[in-house]
């Protein structure tokens, strides 16, 4: 009685547990999908095919070994990327989103880089009940308390990125005799937002700084030479210029055209893009602009994943055409897959919210050669800070970074007003 | 405060000229729309990267090299293309779905060909042999930009307006005192009388599209210094800004374009003035106000039937 009572025990046991187990690893899926958009074309190709170079270069990779440790099933299954090209159009992306989740049926659902071409994936996401990682969306309006459906992975959410430029500008810049701020921007959900919270940063610190040119321009404006016209006249002692690559090349170039120095200039792009930069617009047109700090300068300590020399070296490996640059952009791509290895490995289902469970659980805790992964509770990302830093030229000429701010990482003293 | 804005838009206003010119001569010979034209601008960009980075000569030696080049593309392209176009029973309307076609041929082959990333070529390099010249012959010609009444511009600028009013004036020389200029006057006023008095339509047409294309493309070596940069995609947007500066000229009227030209680039530089979040919307705010107030154009009836 005894040894049935014990063998019946001992058979309800294994299955309760077989039963609870979330699947078995026979129910295994042949293949991870992983979905997402590029850009081929149209006005952000140069900040979405990095991105998506750095991913199906992880792809690759982890294939060739494989595929990636899914805790789910306790084993590796190979991921298959399912891309479509949206050409920078946001119409096509909601098409070819929707399509991802519903005809497709990804596994994982990532966006396309950048706010604009993020933005329609937010929705869509929330709409289906499917987790978007968001790779570079850092417009502020995508997170929220009630949306659960979205994490930012590979950058800063754009409400916190210039907050150096504004700490800086407010605590040093008195002392240097920074006085008067002209603030342009490009009016899009990324460079929008960090101009309202430059605004925002500057009028809180209630430090003697006065914004005397505050415009937007539209983000597919090419020429500048009428608005740096204007913004000379205000007398500015510092000019902050937030737009996308293609507008600081030809903010950068009509700087240099019409021959105007200004003793503080900033771009976002210069630091991010240095190569694509550095190509169009010169060495010597980015000698002193200030910029922010990539991740590719700071060296990161990893507990993750590739550091960004080995990165680098697999990168050329695999592009040595050079017809896609190395930056900030293709760090974002490969750190976005770091983060989706990572949950996988952590996660115990597929489910949507189980996923966000797991990123969410990756939070301090994932360093990367991006820096520290880290998120608040809205999922915006709030680690892998980019500092301010300036470009100056070393004695072959060749550009090089030089951190200012905030002080704990400086590298050096900033050159003001521009020689 | 007006007189930079009005300075720049005259300057850059020429080069919007060119830009459309090309597009309306070969709607007005045609009346085929030709929304390839912003393509093969890019591809005149992408000549000028030939001539700077490959040959390292002065990007202005790429306008006659462009020119050249896009008249016989222009010449073999209609001989492949438009005949068979013209055949059908509604070329204007089958030429739009043509030519978007092809505009996206050009720029995936471009793409696959270069990628996808901005280019441009330094701008102290447009008319560096010109300035080389003049230092040898002893002069001492300063770099960087050049006053007009007490304003700096780009010397890009006045350059690319330069070469704009000289490809114009050739162009009227072309239509005005030229025996094919005179045929493809006919050819333009009217086509089937043009035909029945033994014009050899064809061979009009081929070099009309073969001298818009050259156009677009000496339009596009200045594209890198107008524009900062260009990409494959480049060309959708310059189509759609050369079809307001043609439609605000007189669609039909190749000579109307330089006035359009000015019109805009004079109305794209106040806006940004005194509006810069609006300038993008300005070529649609045009094109409706034309269509609702002067649906042929700034030079319309007028200069055509002349």
């Amino acid at each position: 009685m005894l040894r049935k009572a014990i063998t019946a025990f001992g058979l309800g046991a294994v299955m309760g547990m077989a039963l609870a187990s979330p699947v078995l690893a026979a129910d295994a899926p042949a293949e991870i999908k992983l979905g997402t958009l590029y850009a081929s074309s149209g006005r952000y190709a140069s900040i979405s095919m990095p991105v998506h170079a750095g991913l199906k270069l992880w792809v690759e990779q982890k294939n060739a070994e494989g595929g990636v440790y899914v805790k789910a099933f306790d084993k590796k299954i190979p991921i298959k990327l399912v891309a479509y090209d949206d050409q920078s159009n946001t119409a096509t992306a909601s098409t070819l989103y929707n399509q991802l989740i519903t005809q497709d049926k990804v596994d994982l659902f990532v966006a396309d880089s950048g706010s604009v071409l993020t933005a329609p994936a937010v929705t869509i996401a929330r709409d289906h009940k499917m987790f978007l990682f968001d790779q570079t969306g850092t417009g502020g309006s995508f997170f929220s308390k009630d949306n659960p459906y979205i994490a930012l992975m590979s950058d800063p959410v754009s409400t916190i990125w210039p907050k150096p430029i504004a700490d800086f500008l407010t605590k040093d810049g008195p002392a240097l005799g920074i006085k008067r701020v002209a603030i342009l921007y490009s009016t899009n959900e990324f460079t929008g937002t960090q101009a309202n919270s430059l605004r925002k940063f500057i009028k809180d610190a209630n430090a003697p700084i006065e914004i005397v040119y505050d415009q937007g321009v539209p983000t597919e404006t090419t020429n500048y030479t009428v608005i740096l016209n204007n913004i000379r006249a205000a007398k500015p002692d510092a000019v902050i210029h937030l737009g996308y690559a293609p507008n600081d090349i030809a903010f950068l170039r009509n700087v240099q055209d019409v021959g105007i120095k200004f003793n503080m200039l900033f771009c976002i792009y210069p630091g991010l893009e240095t190569e694509l930069l550095e190509k169009n617009v010169g060495a010597k047109g980015l000698q002193h602009v200030f910029t922010y700090v990539p991740p590719s300068e700071m060296a990161y300590p990893v507990n993750f994943g590739m550091n960004i020399a080995d990165y680098k070296k697999a990168w050329d490996k695999k592009y040595a055409d050079g017809k896609i640059e190395f930056g900030f952009n293709a760090v974002a791509g490969y750190t976005t897959a770091l983060v989706i290895e990572k949950t996988l490995s952590v996660a115990t289902s597929l489910d949507q919210m189980e996923l966000r469970k797991a990123v969410f659980s990756l939070s301090g805790n994932l360093k990367t050669l991006d820096g520290t992964f880290a998120l608040d509770e809205t999922g915006g990302q709030i680690g892998e800070l980019t500092p301010l830093g300036q470009l100056e030229l070393n004695d072959h000429g060749h550009i090089k970074f030089v951190a200012i701010y905030p002080h704990e990482v400086a590298t050096g003293k900033p050159v003001y007003p521009k020689p | 405060m007006l007189a930079y804005p009005l300075i720049a838009g005259v300057l850059f206003g020429l080069y919007f000229s060119l830009l459309g010119i090309g597009l309306n001569l070969v709607f007005g010979v045609m009346r085929i729309v030709n929304l390839a034209h912003g393509d093969f601008l890019m591809l005149g960009a992408f000549v000028a990267f030939g001539v700077f980075y490959l040959l390292g000569l002065d990007p202005l030696l790429a306008v006659p090299l462009a020119f050249v080049l896009f008249v016989i593309v222009g010449i073999v392209l209609y001989g492949l293309l438009v005949p068979r176009l013209q055949q059908s029973r509604d070329p204007e309307m089958l030429s739009i779905i043509l030519f978007f076609g092809l505009s996206q041929v050009i720029e995936a082959l471009v793409t696959i060909a270069f990628g996808t990333s901005e280019r441009s070529i330094p701008s102290r390099e447009l008319g560096s042999l010109m300035t080389a010249a003049a230092k040898a012959l002893g002069a001492k010609p300063e770099g960087g930009p050049v006053d007009i009444l007490g304003q700096s511009f780009p010397a890009a600028w006045v350059i690319s307006a330069v070469v704009s009013v000289i490809a114009i004036g050739l162009v009227y020389v072309y239509l005005y005192r030229t025996r094919l200029g005179t045929l493809t006057r006919a050819v333009m006023s009217r086509r089937d009388e043009a035909f029945a008095t033994g014009i050899n339509v064809d061979r009009v047409c081929a070099a009309a599209f073969g001298i818009g294309l050259g156009l677009a493309a000496i339009a596009g070596v200045f594209a890198p210094f107008m524009f900062g940069s260009v990409t494959p995609a480049f060309g959708a947007d310059a189509t759609v800004t050369a079809f307001v500066i043609v439609v605000l000229g007189s669609l039909g009227n190749p000579l109307g374009t330089a006035l359009g030209g000015i019109v805009y680039g004079i109305c794209y530089m106040l806006v940004q003035t005194f509006l810069s979040s609006w300038a993008d919307l300005l070529p649609y705010v045009l094109l409706i106000v034309v269509l609702l107030l002067r649906p042929s154009g700034l030079l319309g009836r007028k200069v055509r039937v002349a």
